[in-house]
């Protein structure tokens, strides 16, 4: 399998705060990849390094051969990277087919074109009966099915979620997951966020923790929970 | 749209064409607002600063170089779209009230330039523009009903844009990007540029207004081209209408001129009493109708389907 994306060396400080250190991955086409660690470990600002949020101090991030470091987010989009985020940000006042619709204006200038693309993608997500509400009227779990479907428009190749789980019940996540399952069935490579290892488990089988911003172990999900590093980092090193 | 153009064959003095004049060039400034500050949510209070540039440079080509203002009110929106490309690029570093402060800063600096190189541009005193009688070439009539149709002309050309901008591509994008620009950017959005080319547009329309009205008061000077007042009503009529709504602005003006007019002439013989209620009623409908009336009838209407749609059921 080729590598859908090459990260080396990867490091952001915010003043004196490290956020993220060197950190090295590698996402192979059509897997998925968790990223995990306790709060504050550095995801959320790997994910914004990745997508040009933010410009990183140093490293590189290769995305399906093209360096893209420096490139601002909206390129990235375009070349096949598409996000969702940790706190929704639908387009409140907009209903969730406009909201899908910028996301698939990208490929399709036409509105008509754009629309019925659009369409397709809330199909996919299940949203399709709320298509006509307005985006701040949704539920929690149906607002990230739209972010998921806005970024699903933009037609990627990697899709990047920002902890798409937070704040589901149980039987949300459990549809949640067979979501996220059918965009890897889709051929798409996907990096996820997450702190609810019951989700972890269930989807990635390639998983790495971050904890003070650096890496700290890599593995499938047996080796990863038995890694008496990553068991230190949770629970503290009281642990011992 | 009919009932204005045909409003004038009604209408015969001259003072109530005036106002109706006055209504159409501000609802025309304010769909201009509108296109960035209703649809893409950047919240300009210095869009004198382009109705100034618009009126100076028709003025200063007319009067040095004898050009006709049909070809300088073209000039003056081109010398106001290339001039939104600083002040944008200062601005839009800046988010919400922030970018408001500087697009006021910057009416300011332009009306204070104007103010202080007198050599250039008859400073303070301004200048009257030379009445060439009945001149259509030269945007100048004898009565009043041909600048009507020329500020009504402007008007539809802008509902027109408006119009066609709300349907394709960009209008989404604006939208998108006055609700949240990082996720604008995240599904694919150049933020920036899709800032900058709006700006362009809605500097180059305001300029327009600028030309239209100093020839039509046959006048200009700083105090006039960059009134603050003009970036307030621009603001004032599009939130009061319906801010990102094509008819909003309009709507708005004719609300708060017709209010302004009949309060003038119920109590404008008691000083500051008029002013105060009419400050009244513009509070009651933001606090009330935070939406603006076309909001309200869109949400109304949406309301009114709902309904229907379950009564189907």
């Amino acid at each position: 399998m080729t590598a859908a994306l090459v990260v080396k060396d990867l490091s952001k400080s915010f003043g004196g705060l490290r956020a993220v250190q060197g950190v090295n991955l590698t996402v192979r086409e059509n897997e998925i990849l968790a990223l995990i660690g306790p709060n504050g470990a550095g995801k959320t600002t790997a994910f914004n390094l990745i997508m040009g949020f933010y410009r990183p101090d140093g490293g590189s991030v290769v995305a399906f051969g093209r360096e893209i470091v420096g490139l601002r987010p909206h390129d990235v989009c375009k070349h096949g990277l598409a996000r969702t985020f940790q706190v929704a940000k639908p387009f409140g006042g907009m209903t969730v087919l406009e909201n899908v619709m910028t996301g698939s204006f990208l490929r399709h200038r036409q509105p008509n074109a754009a629309r019925d693309k659009a369409r397709e993608a809330i199909a996919f997500v299940g949203l399709s009966a709320r298509e006509n509400t307005p985006a701040r009227d949704l539920t929690t779990i149906d607002q990230r099915r739209l972010e998921m479907a806005r970024a699903l428009a933009t037609q990627p190749r990697m899709l990047l979620l920002d902890e798409v789980m937070a704040g589901l019940n149980p039987a949300e996540v459990d549809q949640a997951v067979a979501l996220v399952q059918k965009l890897a069935a889709q051929g798409l490579s996907i990096v996820i966020v997450e702190h609810l290892m019951r989700a972890v488990m269930a989807l990635a089988k390639h998983i790495i923790v971050l904890d003070h911003g650096q890496k700290i172990a890599e593995g499938n999900p047996n080796e990863v929970v038995a890694n008496p590093e990553v068991i230190r980092a949770y629970l503290g090193s009281s642990a011992h | 749209m009919a009932v204005l153009a045909a409003a004038p064959l009604v209408v015969k003095s001259s003072f109530a064409l005036d106002i109706f004049i006055r209504i159409l060039l501000f609802a025309f400034i304010g769909t201009a607002w509108n296109l960035l500050g209703g649809y893409a949510k950047q919240f300009s209070l210095g869009h004198a600063a382009f109705f100034g540039l618009g009126a100076y440079t028709s003025t200063l080509l007319q009067i040095n170089f004898n050009v006709s203002p049909w070809l300088g009110m073209v000039a003056g929106g081109v010398v106001a779209a290339l001039a939104s490309l600083p002040i944008g690029w200062l601005c839009f570093r800046l988010r919400g009230p922030y970018f408001t402060i500087a697009t006021i800063a910057t009416a300011q600096v332009l009306m204070l330039i104007f103010l202080k190189f007198r050599d250039f541009a008859w400073g303070a005193e301004g200048t009257t523009i030379p009445n060439l009688g009945d001149a259509p070439l030269m945007m100048q009539f004898d009565g009043k009903l041909p600048y009507y149709y020329i500020v009504l002309m402007l008007l539809v050309v802008s509902l027109l844009i408006t119009a066609w901008i709300a349907r394709s591509r960009i209008g989404y994008y604006l939208l998108a990007l006055g609700e949240d620009q990082d996720a604008a950017e995240a599904v694919g959005i150049d933020v920036p540029r899709t800032k900058r080319d709006i700006f362009m547009l809605s500097s180059f329309l305001t300029a327009l207004a600028g030309t239209f009205y100093v020839q039509y008061i046959y006048f200009i000077d700083p105090n006039t081209a960059f009134n603050f007042d003009i970036s307030i009503k621009a603001a004032l009529v599009s939130i009061v209408g319906g801010v990102g709504t094509l008819f909003g602005p309009l709507v708005g003006t004719v609300l708060l001129e017709t209010t302004a007019a009949l309060l003038q002439s119920w109590l404008g013989n008691q000083a500051g009493v008029q002013v105060t209620v009419y400050s009244l009623i513009l509070m009651a409908i933001i606090l009330w109708r935070p939406t603006g009336i076309m909001g309200f009838a869109q949400e109304a209407w949406a309301r009114h389907r709902a309904r229907l749609a379950a009564a189907g059921k």
